[in-house]
């Protein structure tokens, strides 16, 4: 089975939902990453692409239940619910207009009661701070929540919000869109249609959006191929999706705590069908804050081209137990690509080239350019990159804003 | 293996130290030799001549053949060589029966490449006699009976007529194969010798070869042996050409030693090409990855190019399949161990280490037998079965005290005792001012079952002054590692790589392991981690990433043809990466930790019970099953 998939990846042909199962199926680990890395090779070389982003999760206050969730509070009086002013939240980006981010990262819980303007309010805010810092916020679920909170149509929400300042959508909350699955794990939110017809219609506006997958839960392979083969048919239609980022299940603290997290085999296994399967999305990323920092390395050649970025505080899949630190430092990264023999290239949201670190000569020299004192693993902001070989020696000529 | 070559500094010529050499390093001994530039010569035994140039630390050097293809990737210097074609004399097997009569042979393992031949010789004879490893004194002690012994040297030498059978090892050769053998030649580092460099051995060797009579005189006054039966044998049993039938010779003893994985099949190249660039790069990577996988011995040269070039991939699967050949089962063990450290206070000061305190420090340790009890007793309530018991050099603990220690734990617990690494038995011996097998055999009578392999490093003293001043020498480590052995203890080796080392270093430590494990096969086990970066330690990281930890553990399974198990180090990895390396050649998970002091206190902490490692064995598709220290199941693979 494998070589006849072999055969049609060189041929350029199209994987279909057999081809994909038989690879989640297949013992032979290596041989599947191998495959991806032919193909992430051939799209992007040695390139690996990383950003310059801080993430910020206004609210925790959430109408819907979702086993798999360790971060929302159901009411907003619970214990642990937080709630930022306006204010709070825009100074997130203001303590770091030294050394800014590109992208603010917003996502939020479905809360029952706020004003639509204050996420309208949120996002104006940011872009006073920073006219061009690329907003990327709000999941689709978020989006049919608003829709069906405030009693308007998808459509007026994304005018709305994009007139607020919104540039692009992330590629949360699509969880894994078989209803079997989704009707245990998340019935009280967007269906998968629904995410789906969200991105579409961002789309259709011109927006570019992410899509995920949340696997190693109590779905199977089935659902997983089945995932996977509905955002490759609306990507075939629409074109509006730039990455592809499989989520790992985190099982602490939430409603699925008995069950085990996925290992890191499957971790890799899921990053390479997904290169393989997904044929019309440019990027795959192997966002280390699931996968951990070393196996987000190893993701490098088993198919994904993106590790996503600096976050700055991440507190989603921290509140599920993972051991990721919250942050990395730019330095870190640059690093993380370079051990593994890619060329690290800082992008923007919209993967535009802001600049191109020089790769390690080999796999092996990558410590060359290691720095002499490595940053502790928790350090949280970002800092400017210190490494003295690099082409273009400020930041800030060659960034956009 | 280390290619740009400074030529601007004095040429290092190490030569080995025996008489049947000396003809060939006399002229550059004497000043009589003219070459491209200066020169200057050293003389050693010959492990330390083929260190020398392994590690960078010669150019040109007399290496037994052997030797020069285990490094690999060197220059055959041509004209000259030690080589015999017919009788030699000082290479034989001596028996009191016939050589088809004994049942086993001791060896002398002084010389690798004499070893090899003994082996070749065996088989080519369909002799199948037992090969036991000893020193040359007591190889022949041991002749009698249905027991021979293989003689090397002085010491066949001085042995000649002495027992009623002799299978002169070269003449065998010579009746086997109808070509002469070459026992050593000069081998060159790419690129050191200059046109006509090559030309100033050949008239060394004449040099050399008009003073026999003078040399061997000189040699049997020294020694009190007959001069005229040493000059004979320089002058008709020796024969110093490398000339067509010579290296005919030698390319048949390298094709045929390959062939029994004795040695690396690259070696040839090395001798039909001239001195001349690049020999050990005509080999496709593909091509070299394959014979690897296949279970070739690989040289050195060959280790540092599948380390420095091969794919992430094509690594893991040649890995994968010696893996597979070697375990055919499917079935990936682990062991429930505690690792007690059971004092912090030391006197190394290893730059990399964040654990030790030094003497007189307020938070130096020594744990009590109270605390020592209590972490027993959770072990063996656990299901555990042996302790991991590690500690700094105490220059308070005396061996008395470390026996009292084991009688009371192997009295009070039923729990196997891995205990004390080469440095800290290396300590006893120190302050008790006894040698290392009466420590080994004192700490054994108390209750010492098996010696694990910590305190390796990296095993090329280059490094090691680096980061572990006060540390014991490579050979030191090794030569604790072999006294062990011998009294038949087991060990499991290491490598903590990732300070100063290169890939070269890593691969030359490598080698040294297998050197050993050839010798004595007492290795269970061989298990490698990068160097932990955190507060406390004092040195900055080098070469570090989670795929170099996946490419270093392959091609340490590749290189490492001789020895059964390799772990995967998910104690300083993670228990992720240790997943994903079951795919890069490791067979073992390594133990169920309850506490690892040392790795922990430099940053590096990961929890993880047994259920845990099976689940993580299964998912990534083996079977798992408990094993003990010499890697015995304890339970059935499920």
């Amino acid at each position: 089975m494998l070589d006849s998939i072999r055969d049609k990846v060189r041929r350029g042909e199209r994987l279909d939902a057999a081809d994909a199962l038989a690879l989640f199926c297949e013992p032979d680990l290596l041989a599947v990453g191998a495959l991806a890395n032919e193909v992430r090779e051939r799209m992007h070389g040695d390139r690996a692409f990383f950003n310059r982003n801080m993430r910020v999760e206004v609210t925790n206050v959430c109408v819907a239940s979702c086993l798999f969730c360790s971060f929302a509070k159901l009411e907003a009086d619970s214990p642990g619910a937080h709630t930022m002013t306006l204010e709070d939240a825009w100074r997130e980006l203001e303590v770091r207009m030294d050394d800014p981010p590109g992208e603010v990262h917003i996502v939020n819980g479905l809360h029952p009661g706020l004003p639509f303007t204050y996420y309208e309010e949120l996002l104006r805010g940011f872009k006073r701070i920073k006219p061009d810092v690329h907003l990327k916020c709000f999941t689709a679920v978020e989006i049919q929540f608003f829709a069906d909170h405030y009693g308007m149509t998808v459509t007026d929400v994304l005018s709305r919000l994009r007139e607020a300042g919104l540039d692009s959508m992330p590629g949360g909350g699509a969880e894994i869109f078989h209803p079997d699955v989704r009707s245990r794990i998340s019935h009280d939110k967007a269906t998968g249609q629904q995410w789906l017809d969200v991105h579409r219609e961002a789309h259709a506006m011109g927006m570019r959006t992410n899509a995920t997958m949340l696997y190693g839960h109590i779905e199977t392979f089935e659902h997983r191929v089945d995932h996977l083969m509905r955002l490759r048919e609306l990507q075939d239609r629409t074109g509006g999706f730039q990455a592809f980022i499989p989520l790992a299940f985190h099982p602490d603290g939430n409603g699925m705590k008995n069950l085990p997290a996925p290992t890191a085999v499957d971790d890799l296994r899921t990053v390479a069908v997904s290169r393989l399967v997904l044929d019309n999305f440019a990027h795959i990323k192997s966002y280390w804050v699931s996968s951990t920092p070393k196996i987000a390395q190893v993701a490098l050649r088993f198919g994904a081209d993106d590790i996503d970025g600096t976050i700055v505080h991440e507190t989603i899949y921290s509140a599920a137990g993972s051991t990721s630190p919250s942050g990395l430092a730019y330095d870190e990264l640059v690093r993380l690509i370079r051990e593994a023999g890619r060329i690290p290239i800082e992008r923007d949201t919209l993967y535009n080239v802001l600049r191109e670190h020089p790769r390690a000569a080999l796999p092996e020299a990558a410590a060359k350019v290691r720095d002499r004192e490595r940053p502790k693993a928790k350090r949280r902001l970002p800092v400017t990159d210190a490494a003295a070989d690099v082409a273009v020696d400020s930041t800030k000529e060659s960034s956009p804003w | 293996m280390v290619t740009h070559p400074d030529r601007t500094e004095p040429l290092r010529i190490h030569g080995v130290h025996y008489l049947n050499a000396r003809p060939l390093w006399q002229a550059f001994a004497d000043g009589a030799v003219t070459m491209s530039r200066e020169h200057r010569l050293v003389l050693a035994a010959p492990a330390e001549v083929a260190r020398a140039i392994a590690e960078g630390d010669a150019d040109v050097a007399l290496l037994p053949v052997a030797a020069a293809a285990s490094i690999g990737g060197l220059e055959l210097v041509p004209g000259s060589a030690i080589g015999a074609d017919g009788p030699v004399r000082s290479v034989a097997i001596f028996g009191e029966r016939p050589l088809d009569q004994l049942d086993t042979i001791a060896l002398d393992l002084s010389s690798r490449t004499s070893v090899v031949l003994a082996r070749l010789v065996l088989a080519a004879r369909g002799l199948r006699p037992r090969l036991v490893g000893a020193t040359a004194a007591e190889a022949l002690s041991r002749v009698g009976g249905a027991t021979g012994a293989l003689a090397i040297g002085d010491a066949a030498l001085a042995v000649e007529g002495r027992f009623a059978h002799t299978l002169d090892l070269a003449a065998a050769w010579k009746e086997l194969t109808g070509l002469p053998f070459v026992f050593a030649a000069w081998f060159a580092r790419p690129g050191v010798l200059a046109a006509g460099d090559g030309e100033a051995f050949t008239a060394a060797k004449g040099y050399g070869l008009a003073r026999v009579a003078e040399l061997a005189a000189e040699h049997a006054e020294a020694h009190g042996l007959d001069a005229a039966s040493l000059t004979s044998y320089l002058q008709d049993s020796l024969r110093y050409d490398l000339d067509a039938p010579a290296l005919r010779g030698l390319g048949e003893f390298f094709a045929r030693a390959a062939s029994a994985r004795q040695l690396p099949r690259s070696a040839p190249s090395t001798v039909t090409a001239p001195v001349a660039t690049g020999p050990q790069h005509a080999e496709s990577l593909d091509r070299l990855l394959s014979r690897a996988a296949d279970g070739d011995r690989l040289s050195g040269a060959e280790g540092v190019r599948l380390l420095r070039e091969a794919p992430l991939f094509d690594l893991g699967l040649a890995a994968d399949a010696v893996r597979r050949r070697k375990h055919p089962h499917g079935v990936v063990t682990y062991i429930v161990d505690r690792n007690v450290n059971y004092t912090n206070v030391c006197t190394t000061s290893c730059r990399f280490c964040a654990f030790y305190r030094p003497v007189g420090h307020a938070e130096g340790y020594v744990l009590s037998r109270e605390e020592l009890a209590e972490k027993l007793s959770e072990v063996v309530r656990a299901g555990g079965v042996q302790i991991l018991l590690q500690g700094g050099l105490n220059p308070d603990l005396r061996l008395s005290w470390y026996e009292d220690l084991f009688r009371w734990m192997k009295r009070e617990f039923a729990l196997g005792l891995h205990a004390l690494s080469p440095e800290e038995i290396l300590h006893l011996a120190r302050i008790e001012e006894l040698d290392v097998r009466a420590v080994l055999e004192r700490l054994r009578a108390a209750g010492l079952d098996s010696v694990p392999g910590g305190g390796a490093e990296i095993l090329v003293d280059r490094v090691r002054r680096r980061i572990a001043k006060a540390k014991c020498t490579s050979e030191e480590w090794l030569g604790v590692m072999r006294v062990a052995h011998h009294m038949g203890l087991r060990s499991s080796a290491t490598m903590m790589y990732g300070t100063t080392d290169t890939p070269e270093d890593r691969v030359q430590h490598l080698l040294k392991l297998r050197e050993l494990q050839d010798e004595t096969a007492g290795f269970t086990a061989f298990f490698c981690w990068d160097y932990q970066y955190e507060k406390g330690t004092r040195i900055a990281p080098g070469d570090g990433g989670t795929q170099l930890y996946l490419r270093t553990q392959a091609v340490s399974r590749l290189m490492l043809d001789n020895v059964d198990h390799v772990g995967a180090s998910w104690v300083t990895q993670g228990p992720a990466v240790g997943q994903v390396a079951l795919r890069f050649g490791a067979d073992d998970f390594g133990s169920v930790m309850f506490e690892e002091n040392v790795v922990s206190s430099a940053g590096t902490t990961f929890g993880v019970d047994a259920r845990e490692i099976e689940r993580r064995v299964r998912e990534a598709g083996f079977r798992v099953a408990r094993r003990d220290v010499r890697y015995a199941w304890l339970t059935e693979p499920s």
